[in-house]
């Protein structure tokens, strides 16, 4: 059975229809590679998947259980984690302390009005880990705004793994990043364990076919193909409105 | 938690110091300092840790000072009092801020508004039981167990060492995991529902302990000045305590406190020279937002890391021979 289940959705603002009878399945540990050009739609079915925004119509089932209805908080505790497009840290607090914020989520102390956050030694012993197996131990207590890009799209990352999600969305995981960053944060995707299914939105043709193990085209709101890295790489409609013609090194 | 208890025995000293030092007029302006400095930490913890700016928060201290008052004349436990108030503006808090949480900032400001003035104007009508436009005098008088409290001194103390207690339970509240997922929720709402967090609940929460507090703070000042009014709902009240968050500084606890006391000073000292002393308090106001530096506060937190950073380039320059040392190798 596929972990995620998209199922027709649309989706309007006003009278501009951003997603029509859009549909999608993620097997467990999957990675699912949505590409398409700039406003295909593509951030617009994130939030849709992840309730930020209401759909219009259709369904998406994370399980076999219809999850669109429900409130965007309860989807971490069912195991789908997200990150946005646009960097969402808290800027003002150290990599530490929003490592701590990512954690507390599921802890039963999260409704504690008393006893100060960082007394508890269960978060403390997992944010260790977390800085641990990432190699930022370093960084530990610098304040977020003051790290370089790529380490916050890095952080953005990690705190989206951090409650052990099944199913993760990435939102142009690389924009914005130079060609290093993008070549190090690739790596890294690639290196995320099995036990997580990956939807990620990319650009960069080079990361969408290292990571890919299926491809969704997202053109004017429409899927117009889902397939293997192969398929989507010699379909003749792709090459035509996505990579203008075929022209480019991939093709 | 080291820095609390510093901070605390800090404030401990000052509110024993004090009266070495002051007049007895000088005593009664800083038991008021202390009673409205509790006002406005209640108000800066939803301003500066919860993003919801409130123009209505008078309406839980009209709340609080009215059921001394009202209820005050058949029940004199001072306990019993001020559990009242607390627990009856809580739960208006509560139940109004059910609602209030799911407007957009803007209307926010605006139905918090309306609500100060509902209550300032349910308090004009409740004629025989608020006295209405002219007020009512309270009769309950203070008293812990310890005797009845009726000096200015006795007064003193006694808001001195709730302003400590309550800065401490805020304290507490803004280190715990709920103050610090409430403050993530002003910064990055979307951010936080995604990563798990029921957002609408620590809303509700921050306002409903910020109106309890607020409710308690009007039930120590009807003790204190003997007399409510309506104008303790008034949207001029709550407008001025959200000057005093903001001159003294949104985001700190301390800010709004020392806010409450250059606010309560100069309305005292400048309206013995001149009536058009909030203008003053205007152009002050519009000074320090210029300045652009977030209140009193962060200038005090300025200099004190300029004389931090002075003592450790200090440090690292007697240091620097040793790494010089370790390049070597
Ligand atoms: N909140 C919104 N209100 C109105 N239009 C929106 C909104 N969000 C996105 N859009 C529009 O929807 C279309 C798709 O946007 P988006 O999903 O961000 O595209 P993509 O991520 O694929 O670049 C764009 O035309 C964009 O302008
Ligand atoms: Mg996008």
């Amino acid at each position: 059975m596929s972990l995620l289940r998209v199922e027709n959705i649309s989706k309007s603002f006003k009278t501009l229809q951003v997603l029509r009878d859009v549909s999608l399945e993620v097997n467990p540990g999957e990675r699912h590679v949505i590409i398409g050009p700039n406003g295909a739609g593509k951030t617009t079915l994130f939030h849709c998947i992840t309730n930020i925004l209401p759909i219009d119509s259709g369904a998406v089932y994370l399980d076999g259980k219809e999850i669109s209805k429900l409130p965007a908080h309860h989807l971490a505790h069912l195991g789908m984690s997200r990150t946005f497009q646009k960097n969402n840290l808290f800027g003002d607090l150290t990599v530490e302390e929003n490592i701590h914020l990512a954690l507390a989520a599921k802890k039963p102390y999260r409704y504690d009005i008393f006893s100060p956050l960082i007394s508890r030694t269960d978060i403390r012993k997992e944010t260790n880990d977390i800085l641990e197996q990432w190699e930022i131990s370093n960084r530990r207590h610098v304040k977020v705004k003051h790290l370089s890009y790529g380490e916050q799209r890095l952080l953005e990352v990690l705190l989206a793994m951090a409650s052990n999600p099944k199913i993760l969305l990435l939102d142009e995981p690389t924009s914005g990043m130079s060609p290093a960053e993008t070549a190090q944060t690739s790596e890294m995707i690639q290196k995320l364990p099995r036990s997580v299914a990956l939807v990620v939105v990319e650009h960069d043709m080079d990361v969408v076919f290292a990571i890919a193990d299926r491809i969704t085209v997202l053109h004017h709101g429409e899927v117009i193909l889902s397939g293997s890295p192969d398929e989507v790489r010699n379909n003749e409609v792709v090459k035509e409105i996505y990579f203008g013609g075929g022209a480019k090194k991939h093709a | 938690m080291k820095k609390l208890l510093l901070g605390v025995v800090l404030l401990i000293a000052l509110v024993f110091a004090m009266p070495l030092v002051l007049s007895d007029f000088g005593i009664n302006l800083a038991t008021e300092i202390y009673i409205m400095a509790i006002f406005a930490m209640s108000l800066g913890l939803i301003m500066g840790y919860a993003g919801m700016v409130s123009l209505g928060h008078a309406g839980f201290f009209g709340i609080g000072a009215y059921t001394v008052a009202v209820i005050g004349q058949h029940v004199a436990n001072t306990y019993l009092l001020l559990l009242l108030s607390v627990v009856i503006s809580g739960l208006i808090a509560l139940v109004t801020g059910a609602v209030f949480i799911r407007t957009s900032k803007f209307y926010f400001l605006m139905i918090t508004l309306a609500f100060g003035q509902l209550l300032y104007v349910l308090f004009w009508q409740l004629k025989p039981w608020t006295g209405g436009a002219d007020g009512m005098s309270v009769s309950a008088i203070l008293n812990f167990g310890f005797g009845e409290i009726v000096s200015p001194n006795g007064f003193y103390y006694v808001m001195g060492i709730a302003f400590i207690i309550f800065y401490i339970l805020l304290r507490l509240f803004v280190e715990s995991p709920a103050g610090k997922i409430t403050k993530g929720i002003m910064e990055n709402e979307a951010r936080m529902s995604a990563l798990g967090y029921n957002v609408r609940v620590y809303k509700l929460l921050a306002y409903t302990l910020s109106g309890a507090l607020a409710g308690l703070a009007g039930a120590l000042y009807a003790y204190f000045n003997v007399f409510v009014s309506p104008d303790l709902s008034g949207w001029m009240f709550s407008g001025q305590v959200m000057v005093m968050v903001i001159i003294g500084g949104v985001g700190t606890l301390l800010g709004p406190a020392l806010g409450a006391s250059v606010f309560i000073y100069l309305q005292n000292f400048m309206s013995t020279y001149t009536e058009r002393w909030p203008m003053v308090m205007g152009a002050l106001l519009v000074a320090l937002v210029l300045a652009g530096k977030g209140g009193l506060i962060h200038w005090l937190q300025h200099g004190k890391s300029l004389f931090v950073a002075r003592k450790r380039t200090g440090e690292a320059v007697s240091q620097q021979p040793v790494k010089k040392g370790e390049a070597v190798h």
